[in-house]
């Protein structure tokens, strides 16, 4: 069963179009991963599910019913976490959880029960009377999430929770996703992570200039890309304009440096490992290991759309 | 939707009174302001004349009934002194209203129905305010007895003669004390003034929470839960006529029974007329949100649109002291319409004879509102949610 179809979605404001006779489907039980860059139309789509905006054409259904006759039940099976934090610093994590879990007309003991149980979830029970004024990103992130689920939604759209925060809540956070996900949510999930995409959704739609370009499982996805290849060398020490240098080298995509590896995208049917070695030890910078792979995410994402997530 | 909104409200009003700075800016200052018009209309309001009379002319008998005849008067306290330096020095320093100085001779040339202004001088640093009583009634009396001074020539005996007449005083008056209630209306106007300065202050601050939710994105959570944008919106118009409403009452309350300050004015009467125009200024914040793209535009907007209207409709201070052309500008103005209401209640007109000023403030109210729904609707900006 489908909890949410799209069906030639459109958005337009004025003359520029941010959402483009998009179809898709999200079926009950996936974590799916919408990925596109900045602008690609993401956040138009999910505004638009939330029914915070009113689509230009088209139409989308949540669990069968047109959002568009059907708001109320739309929004009542719906939680939403957005990417920035949207809390009352002025109420404690409790008062805020309780209040947005009364915006979806809970009250009285079962308020209180979901309250507790959804502050459990995320780890933040013994900070119900706390102000997140004293919490550290990661608390805040996971206080975030606790408002958009203790009304027990079908649908939780999770845009980007895990931005700017600190490694261990991250995965408490990606825990969570998982539980939430084996509890019975369906989940939507954007990130500019490509890992963290590629470690929990099952399945990934690519978004740009407001169209899906790809959709499929991460094989599904990979197996797109045949004519490609990243080539990971680790090096001692970093210099920008090494980077600068082997981006001039035929066949070479995208070259990006991460923590002393300098991961190159390449065409799969030019052999140019021995160029790019050279042109490293040119400019006199130390090679520890070379890695040719077969295509990420990244690179799928990459070769489709011609720039990186976090453009 | 009731129920949507009554949690709505409850919200706002834990958030705004947890504040401290919510009871002094809503309770607070308005108490303040009318403090601050007590003060400066109290003074006023003080009956009694201090008077110190330095008396240069011994005991002639016209110097004598002079003085007596300025004690005679009703509100006014005489104290006497040789020392002219003395008397002026206590003028200086506030303890007399004004003196009045009786200088040598003064008997004489009165006698002779010559009397002349230097020899009786009334003394303040206060102007005409507090000498033109004394000034007006002592004219009468040294009038009549140059009168009778002239008109003997000379005659020592047939003065006295007519003069002792005159003293049995056979034209008497009758005087009355009126009370002076142009202090009260002028204490009220200021009160009522800066009250509704700061009530479109309130209304503008309690609306911007509007933008605020919007910058810290809540807004996007409440608008994606099953609540209505309508229910928050007409939430927000609740709790402020509610806070308008308790600012109201608190206000009157310590005016007539913590301050004593008489208004003259019904309470139901002030408090509809006060509500009524708490709903323009409802409106009028409503328009300013609406109009604005975020909190610091708006408090930009409030600035630039309450202060100089508040000034230019006499919130600060009394209108008829303003150019023509200015009390003409301020006929545009809701604040204008709400004083010239309570002027003429004040002035003994009753309710039912205020359907214009009524009708235009409802007007303005109406005005307002339309243009900040008709505004919020077109409003596409995608800012606001993606």
């Amino acid at each position: 069963m489908n909890v949410l179809e799209i069906r030639n979605l459109t958005k337009k404001f004025d003359d520029f179009v941010a959402v483009d006779n998009m179809s898709l489907s999200v079926s009950e039980g996936e974590i799916f991963g919408f990925l596109g860059a900045n602008g690609a139309g993401k956040s138009t789509t999910i505004s638009m599910v939330a029914s915070l905006l009113r689509t230009t054409k088209g139409e989308i259904l949540l669990l069968g019913k047109n959002i568009a006759s059907h708001g109320k039940f739309a929004k009542s099976n719906i939680g939403i976490v957005p990417q920035d934090i949207a809390i009352y610093e002025n109420m404690t994590a409790y008062e805020n959880v309780s209040f947005f879990a009364g915006l979806y007309g809970l009250r009285g003991a079962l308020l209180k029960e979901r309250t507790i149980e959804a502050l459990e979830f995320v780890g933040l029970s013994d900070k119900g009377k706390a102000y997140p004024s004293t919490f550290s990103g990661g608390m805040k992130r996971r206080l975030n999430i606790a408002c958009a689920i203790a009304h027990r939604p079908k649908l939780i759209i999770m845009d980007e929770p895990t931005v700017g925060i600190d490694p261990q809540s991250r995965n408490y956070i990606l825990n969570s996703v998982r539980k939430l996900n084996e509890m019975g949510c369906t989940i939507i999930y954007t990130s500019h992570y490509m890992e963290e995409v590629e470690e929990i959704c099952t399945r990934i739609a690519i978004v740009d200039h407001g169209k899906i370009i790809a959709e499929g499982t991460k094989e599904q996805l990979k197996a797109i890309i045949t004519d490609a290849k990243d080539i990971w060398i680790g090096v001692k020490s970093e210099r920008p304009s090494a980077i600068d240098n082997l981006k001039q080298i035929p066949g070479v995509i995208s070259v990006r440096l991460e923590d002393n590896v300098v991961k190159i995208a390449s065409k799969g049917e030019i052999n140019n490992l021995n160029q790019i070695v050279q042109q490293l030890i040119k400019d006199q910078i130390e090679i520890r290991s070379v890695e040719e792979q077969a295509p990420n995410l990244e690179t799928v994402f990459l070769t489709l759309t011609g720039r990186n997530l976090r453009d | 939707m009731l129920k949507d909104m009554a949690w709505l409200i409850r919200k706002t009003l834990t958030n705004t009174f947890r504040n401290k700075r919510s009871w002094i800016v809503y309770f607070g200052l308005p108490i303040c302001g009318i403090v601050l018009s007590m003060l400066l209309y109290g003074n006023a309001s003080n009956g009694t004349l201090r008077i110190g009379i330095a008396n240069h002319d011994g005991d002639q008998t016209l110097s004598q009934d002079a003085i007596r005849f300025v004690q005679s008067l009703n509100n006014v306290k005489v104290t006497m002194t040789d020392d002219e330096q003395a008397l002026r020095s206590d003028i200086a320093a506030g303890k007399l209203d004004s003196g009045l100085v009786i200088g040598e001779g003064f008997s004489d040339a009165l006698k002779n129905g010559n009397p002349d202004p230097e020899q009786l001088t009334l003394v303040s640093v206060k102007g005409a305010q507090v000498t033109a009583y004394v000034k007006a009634l002592l004219q009468g009396y040294v009038g009549n007895v140059a009168a009778i001074g002239k008109q003997t020539h000379g005659d020592s005996a047939a003065f006295d003669a007519i003069y002792a007449a005159y003293a049995k005083k056979p034209f008497q008056f009758h005087t009355e004390a009126v009370k002076d209630t142009s202090n009260k209306k002028d204490m009220t106007y200021q009160s009522i003034g800066y009250l509704i300065t700061f009530m479109l202050f309130s209304a503008a601050n309690l609306t911007e929470l509007i933008l605020k939710e919007k910058e810290n994105r809540t807004f996007l959570r409440l608008m994606s839960s099953p609540i209505s944008a309508r229910s928050y919106v007409l939430s927000n118009v609740a709790v402020n006529i509610l806070i308008l409403l308790m600012q109201i009452v608190v206000a009157l309350f310590v005016m007539k029974t913590v301050l004593k300050v008489d208004s003259g004015i019904p309470f139901a009467q002030m408090l509809s007329l006060l509500l009524l125009f708490g709903l323009a200024a409802i409106g009028l914040s409503l328009l300013i949100v609406a109009f604005a793209r975020s909190s610091s535009s708006a408090s930009a907007l409030q600035n630039l649109i309450l202060t100089p209207t508040c000034l230019l409709s006499g919130c600060f201070f009394p209108a008829n002291i303003m150019p023509e052309s200015v009390n003409k500008i301020a006929s545009f103005l809701p604040q204008h319409w709400l004083l010239d209401s309570l002027q003429k209640l004040q002035n003994g007109e009753g309710l039912g004879s205020l359907g214009l000023n009524v009708g235009i403030l409802f007007a303005f109210a109406a005005a307002f509102s339309l243009i900040a729904i008709y505004r919020f609707a077109r409003n596409n900006d995608t800012k606001s949610f993606v």
